[in-house]
């Protein structure tokens, strides 16, 4: 049986009761279970860590956002390029998509110490980590999305006399912007998630770094704010992303 | 001088070593100006043909000839217009950049001498109020009224359909088709239709032709005007025309 649709008040009040019920739980229920604090800070130890330590928590924010940032945008701006290139190339696509593919199916976490080795200790290689973790989920949404106009659309763009160009900018482009925001939206996490494994490997600065200390010093309460902090950026990325989306397609 | 003459057409798909032949051996002589219906069973190449009348398709021998050019100068000179049977509007373009199309695409040399009559033709496809609108924001039947209006804006000479109305209800279709001869009739355009309806063939065409499969040939040619009036006006109940509708019937029954 099919049920009936939620008001729109109750798909607002439900979702923000379900995670306060939580909150609620975490903070009175597991205590009295015997969770100690230094395994699971309560929610207000946690909140406390931002009001005593702001400024040490914002410090490590901002390395680990521009981080996130730089590599997002480079990582999926080389995917787009690239996909450009192997769509209007098929010879190039057929000669380096499987090499493509073959980094693709080594893991990040070891890759990540070759791209330190190659390129440090400062910002750089978490940005490249970053944009390596973006790069090919957006690849290959980029290529299918360039390719998905259909056969009569094309055809409309042919009866027309299209140029090359006009029917890139004018059908394959715009066909592909849904795919790519997709992928955009999945980068927005793992950008932030490849600017933290980075500063794991070598950093002592970003929010990657602070999780690291945090724990080797059973700091939990500081460790739970650097958590809260990260996915607090990958949600900042993402709003930032359906924004844009939202603007660019209105159909 | 004919709008479209072929002789001895092959044509099939993937290059000239195709193993089989969509079209084998298609004569056909289409008179400007005129409205031509064509049915056929379903994969026997109406589409395919009208693929190589708008040059999107080589054919592999044989010869034709487009308002007595090669179809390849025609679409140059954007003397085709094309109509989908699913409107192949572009999604992300209002109603009206979607009827401009065509002047926002192609050399420059074509674009230019094209005025825009977006205003004039969405006013003459009734869809004066919906200019701002998204595709997905119309019916059927709006949709391919808008592709009709797009594929108009360059004065096309030669308007091809491929089962434009397949898609929509009868009331809708039925109106559509009196629109369509409305407008061939004020613009002279020659017009190649195809359609799985009988009637819908019957009631258009000045004349309707059937085409059998493997390979695609014509295998009945009718004359409808002598059974119309003047400017090919007719009712779909007029003796003359249910009992052409019964010789298509069985002609297309034997093609199938
Ligand atoms: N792009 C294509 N590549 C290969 N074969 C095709 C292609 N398009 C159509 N065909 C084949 O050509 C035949 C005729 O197709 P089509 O012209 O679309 O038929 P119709 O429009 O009469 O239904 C069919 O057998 C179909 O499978
Ligand atoms: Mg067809």
């Amino acid at each position: 049986m099919r049920q009936t649709p939620l008001s729109p008040q109750m798909t607002i009040a439900l979702p923000v009761l379900g995670a306060a019920s939580i909150l609620i739980a975490w903070q009175y229920i597991l205590p009295l279970l015997g969770v100690p604090a230094y395994i699971v800070p309560t929610p207000t130890a946690i909140f406390g860590v931002f009001q005593r330590s702001f400024a040490l928590l914002i410090d490590n924010l901002r390395p680990t956002l521009i981080e996130a940032l730089a590599g997002f945008v480079i990582g999926n701006l080389a995917a787009v390029l690239l996909a450009v290139l192997f769509v209007h190339s098929r010879i190039l696509q057929a000669a380096y998509f499987p090499i493509v593919l073959f980094f693709n199916t080594i893991p990040i976490l070891a890759l990540s110490p070759i791209i330190i080795l190659i390129f440090g200790i400062g910002m750089t290689p978490k940005i490249v980590i970053a944009a390596v973790i973006c790069f090919f989920p957006t690849l290959v949404n980029m290529i299918r999305g360039l390719d998905s106009a259909s056969d009569n659309e094309h055809e409309l763009f042919r009866v027309l006399s299209a140029t090359r160009s006009e029917i890139f900018w004018g059908l394959r482009l715009p066909r592909a912007l849904p795919m790519l925001f997709s992928s955009l939206r999945i980068a927005s996490a793992t950008a932030v998630i490849g600017a933290i494994v980075g500063e794991w490997i070598g950093s002592d600065k970003g929010l990657g770094a602070l999780i690291i200390q945090a724990t080797f010093n059973y700091q939990s309460d500081r460790l739970y704010a650097a958590i809260v902090l990260s996915s607090s950026l990958s949600i900042a990325l993402f709003c930032i992303v359906v924004l844009i989306e939202r603007r660019v397609i209105r159909y | 001088m004919a709008a479209i003459e072929a002789r001895a057409l092959d044509v099939g798909y993937g290059g000239r070593h195709a193993a089989v032949k969509v079209l084998a051996g298609l004569d056909l002589t289409v008179a400007a100006g005129s409205f031509l219906s064509i049915l056929g069973p379903s994969g026997c190449g109406k589409s395919t043909l009208l693929r190589v009348v708008a040059d999107l398709l080589d054919p592999l021998g044989g010869s034709i000839s487009v308002l007595g050019e090669t179809p390849h100068a025609v679409r140059s000179r954007r003397d085709v217009g094309f109509v989908f049977q699913d409107s192949t509007l572009l999604p992300w373009r209002t109603v009206r950049d979607n009827v401009r199309l065509p002047l926002g695409v192609g050399q420059r040399s074509l674009t230019r001498k094209i005025e825009d009559r977006s205003t004039e033709l969405l006013e003459l496809m009734g869809l004066g109020g919906l200019s701002e609108r998204l595709p997905h924001q119309l019916s059927g039947g709006q949709r391919q009224r808008v592709a009709i209006a797009r594929a108009l804006l360059g004065e096309p000479k030669l308007l091809l359909m491929d089962e434009p109305f397949g898609a929509l209800d009868e009331i809708t279709r039925d109106r559509l088709n009196d629109e369509l001869l409305a407008l061939w009739r004020r613009t002279g355009t020659t017009i190649l239709f195809v359609t799985h309806s009988i009637a819908e063939a019957a009631y258009l065409g000045e004349r309707v032709i059937v085409l059998a499969a493997n390979p695609g040939r014509v295998v009945k040619d009718l004359d409808m005007r002598s059974l119309k009036q003047e400017g090919n006006r007719c009712r779909r109940e007029d003796a003359a025309i249910v009992a052409a509708m019964a010789e298509l019937r069985a002609a297309l029954e034997r093609a199938t």
